[in-house]
């Protein structure tokens, strides 16, 4: 239990914006927290951005935020986890109400990336592995990773590239429905398994895109509806060769155990869960490593349909990095700006009355992961 | 091949640690064991970064040692299987160069 309180939350439309830019973006969002909370008086603010300084040249975005909204001389940062700085810029938000420090965090989360080509983005990207290693010499890229754990998995269990594809068109039929999503364009499964290959066996729709967004929260010690039962935090190995079970990822594992143990609930008391999607491939393992389903054995599910916003366990109702997009230092935020309207009632995809909702976050190939789990109370 | 080899519990790594991520408590010893492997995994990276781009499509292969614990991560100069074996050709620009047996 933190007893610490999510009071505001906004987000932009993510997708292609560029005539905005990152400040615009970052300063929208926050301004759309602030007001939902009833403009309370901000204490300090957490920014997560991953990769600002190297395509954007901007940094201290944390001041930025204080210092256009008005916010005072309070302290304030840049979190950078990779894709994970969202996650981690709210962890240390809460931290920092649980120190005492603080009373009312503002914690936003943003990505200018449209601006930039293909290949630059890529490099950047890149930076988010071990880039003084043999395995990165090989030439190893970041979809390339779970494009070897996808053939594994293949190998060792009964499920094939259109299993990967059905949980791709879940999630694009979850983005119909939100307002906000980068891809509201229908698909088809025959599209999907036809696409473009960018790394044996994952097509283009396995992988997320390039987005441009940002989102943000209100969190405090004063009560709300919406508590933040537990926030944990795990790394794990940052080289594939490292990796003991090739098919684990320890990070996620480690950080939705810790944060079960400490809200003292477990895997089947969750309502509604979103979860870092980076690849479909990856929304595989992860709804095993959290727990939803056993071990190699997620490919069931997916066919079944149950991770649908119909299914018993709904995972992405936002249409997760997939095709609600992915602007990475703000994606993990705004999966907690998707879970609190869904315990708030007035979600995109809305399921029945949910009471608890996990957040999980990767940063790297398996190098951080968050998870959150938020109650409505 | 060099591999790092744990001196309290069975961890093995290609590259040495400071102390054992496993056991937390070991230190790794180098060992050196012959390159040959099977291959655990692959992938076939059709969009490279720059730096690859004129290589592209190519193969990365996750190799189990025959003859230790630990997996290398590699790259192959023809499409391969899970289950082929491969041996080391060469070491280019810090990157291990496998060929298939
Ligand atoms: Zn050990």
């Amino acid at each position: 239990m933190t007893n610490v309180y999510v009071h505001g939350i906004g987000m932009t439309q993510f997708g292609t914006f560029i005539d905005r830019t990152m400040k615009d973006l970052l300063l929208d969002a926050c301004i759309q927290a602030l007001e939902d909370a009833g403009n309370p008086k901000v204490d300090a603010v957490f920014v997560g951005n991953f990769m600002g300084g190297s395509i954007y040249n901007q940094e201290i975005l944390g001041a930025i935020v204080a210092n256009e909204l008005g916010l005072g001389f309070i302290p304030t940062a840049k979190v950078e986890g990779a894709c994970a700085s969202g996650g981690i810029a709210l962890r240390q938000g809460i931290l920092g109400i649980l120190s005492g420090e603080y009373n009312t965090v503002l914690v936003a989360g943003v990505e200018k990336m449209k601006h930039a080509s293909t290949a630059d983005v890529t490099q950047a990207i890149n930076a988010a592995m071990d880039n003084d290693s043999n395995e990165k010499h090989a030439g190893l890229t970041f979809p390339g990773f779970f494009g070897v754990l996808a053939n594994r998995y293949f190998y060792e269990t009964g499920a094939s590239k259109k299993h990967l594809a059905m949980l791709a068109l879940k999630n694009r039929e979850h983005a119909l429905n939100n307002p906000l999503a980068q891809f509201r364009k229908p698909t088809t499964l025959e599209e999907i398994m036809d696409a473009r290959m960018i790394t044996n066996p994952l097509g283009l729709f396995d992988c997320s895109p390039m987005t441009d967004g940002a989102a943000a929260l209100v969190i405090s010690k004063e009560k709300s509806a919406i508590h933040i039962r537990s926030s944990a935090q795990a790394s794990g190995p940052t080289q594939m060769q490292d990796a003991d079970d090739l098919l684990s990822i320890p990070a996620i594992r480690e950080s939705g155990r810790l944060a079960y143990e400490k809200a003292g609930v477990g895997p089947e008391d969750i309502d509604v869960v979103e979860i870092h999607d980076c690849f479909s491939m990856t929304e595989m393992i992860a709804i095993e490593e959290l727990g939803f389903f056993n071990k190699r054995e997620g490919w069931k599910a997916v066919e079944e349909g149950r991770t649908k916003s119909t299914g018993d366990k709904p995972v992405n109702t936002s249409g997760g990095l997939l095709s609600r997009g992915h602007p990475i230092g703000a994606t993990g935020v705004a999966q907690i700006y998707q879970l609190v309207s869904q315990l708030r009632g007035n979600a995109a995809n809305q399921v029945d009355n949910p009471r608890l909702a996990l957040a999980q976050n990767l940063g790297g190939t398996g190098s951080y992961s968050t998870v959150h789990i938020l109650e409505r109370v | 091949m060099k591999v790092f080899q744990c001196n309290s519990c069975d961890y093995q790594s290609i590259s040495n640690k400071y102390v054992c991520p496993k056991c937390l408590k070991g230190k790794l010893e180098e060992l050196e064991v012959p390159s040959t492997g099977t291959v655990y995994s692959f992938t076939d990276i059709h969009v490279a970064p720059s730096e690859f781009a004129d290589i592209a499509p190519y193969t990365v292969a996750l190799v189990q040692l025959d003859e230790a614990k630990g997996k290398v991560t590699v790259r192959v100069n023809e499409p391969v299987q899970i289950g082929d074996k491969v041996e080391l050709e060469n070491v280019e620009k810090g990157a291990y160069l496998y060929k298939k047996i």
